[in-house]
């Protein structure tokens, strides 16, 4: 089971962030001062998917994965390595969120949860498949298939740039593909992986920095270096 | 024009967090100095490359599979908010208020859509109600506001201690809607005769009708 861990009382989150919510979105979103409409309206729907799967019904979760869905299943592709554990990722986390949706405090938007919940999810999946791997193969090392690229796609720089993603470490490489190739804003990086945004801009730097060495050495010091 | 002078120094501090005109100084530098002309390059095809690795592909049978299996979880376990609900006892409520309550959100909900002009077809073309219309509108508005604020009332003991997670997101979903309803009102309040406005404040007012039904209806 995935570590959710969220703990602390959502009772002392209404009564200290009830309204700041509504201000942040003010501040942030619509820095002219008046009340956004389009920003509310998006935490409007994050509220509507959120109570309609804590009522427990269906078409709650069918709006999640109708909104959703898409990144769902990139991220896990992403973090899995193959369509089929994607989705059996996606899958799960679905059931996951079931399960413990009496555990949603409101704390974070259902959504950056929802990313939460599947990112832990996809490491529950890797460490299972890990596990299977060891018992089966008794250390013969099998290779993913590789899968259909989409047209107009650029397999030797996407190759190169999947090699490298895969030697940084998994945080660096959460944070990489939740900004770089997910288009999550640094805010909601913070909430999914429960850091600080500024955490969450040193790491991305990081792990550019990283990829930056790994893909394309400096001009200057190779020659150097001989 | 950007005023703002940017050195080599300053480059990894603007990678990392710059704001939209420091980049831009960034790259004025960078045409003139070819390290950072070179660094910004390699910085930028890395964010472009990255594209490259969005994964997009058609499941067509995905969302039945998990309707099926979060349907045959549903079952075997019955809802713990409501089973918790029922055993703190909350069934006190009195039907024959929110029965009638109910009536007269459906009688003043419908007067406001029968005086309003239908939907229109073009996104941006706005709809003008005359100023006869707009008292009519504006006095079946203002009896829909007092039949949810009746409704408000009732739910509000509850909303105003939750009991449960979902009470908490009920509470902060009306809120919004609260809020959204101010600067709408605010805005018809500027452009009364704008029916555009108008249904966009009867959405909210409905949403916030039906989720205060929720709210008593979680009550039971």
């Amino acid at each position: 089971m995935a570590t959710m861990g969220l703990t602390l009382p959502w009772e002392a989150k209404i009564s200290s962030e009830e309204r700041q919510r509504g201000l942040r979105v003010v501040e942030t979103e619509n820095s002219a001062g008046g009340f956004s409409l389009a920003a509310s309206e998006a935490h409007l729907e994050d509220l509507r998917i959120a109570t309609a799967c804590q009522a427990g019904q269906l078409q709650g979760y069918e709006r999640l994965y109708s909104l959703h869905g898409r990144r769902m299943k990139s991220v896990a592709r992403n973090l899995l390595g193959t369509a089929n554990d994607a989705e059996d990722a996606v899958q799960e986390t679905f059931l996951k969120i079931q399960r413990g949706i009496g555990t949603f405090r409101g704390q974070s938007s259902f959504v950056t949860w929802t990313f939460r919940v599947l990112i832990n999810t996809c490491y529950d999946v890797r460490r299972s498949r890990m596990r299977k791997k060891e018992v089966t193969n008794e250390g013969t090392e099998e290779s993913p298939v590789p899968e259909q690229r989409a047209p107009g796609s650029h397999p030797a720089l996407k190759l190169a740039l999947e090699r490298a993603l895969a030697k940084l470490t998994d945080h660096q490489r959460e944070v990489f593909l939740l900004y770089e190739v997910e288009g999550f804003r640094h805010a909601e990086i913070a909430e999914i992986l429960r850091i600080t945004e500024t955490a969450s801009k040193n790491t991305l730097f990081q792990a550019k920095k990283n990829l930056r060495t790994m893909l394309e050495p400096p001009r200057s010091q190779p020659a150097e270096a001989r | 024009m950007n005023d703002m002078n940017v050195t080599c120094v300053d480059r990894e501090r603007i990678f990392m967090d710059g704001s939209a005109e420091e980049w831009a100084a960034l790259e004025i530098h960078a045409a003139t100095c070819a390290e950072c002309g070179e660094e910004v390059r390699v910085w930028k095809s890395m964010s472009a490359a990255a594209g490259e690795l969005k994964q997009e592909w058609e499941s067509p049978y995905l969302w039945p599979k998990i309707e099926q299996r979060l349907t045959d979880q549903m079952e075997q376990k019955p809802s713990r908010v409501r089973g918790w609900l029922n055993s703190l006892g909350l069934s006190t409520l009195h039907w024959q208020t929110v029965a009638a309550v109910a009536l007269l959100l459906a009688v003043s909900g419908t007067a406001i859509w029968m005086v309003l002009p239908p939907v229109d077809s073009g996104p941006n073309k706005q709809v003008f109600l005359k100023s006869r219309t707009v008292s009519e509108v504006e006095r079946a508005e203002a009896e829909y506001q007092k039949a949810i604020d009746k409704l408000d009332a009732q739910a509000r003991p509850q909303l105003e201690a939750p009991s449960s997670p979902l009470m908490a997101s009920y509470r902060e979903k009306l809120l919004v809607l609260d809020n959204a309803i101010g600067e709408l009102r605010e805005q018809t309040g500027l452009n009364p005769a704008n029916a555009h406005l108008r249904r966009q404040l009867l959405a909210m007012y409905q949403e916030k009708q039906e989720t205060l039904q929720e709210v008593l209806e979680t009550k039971r």
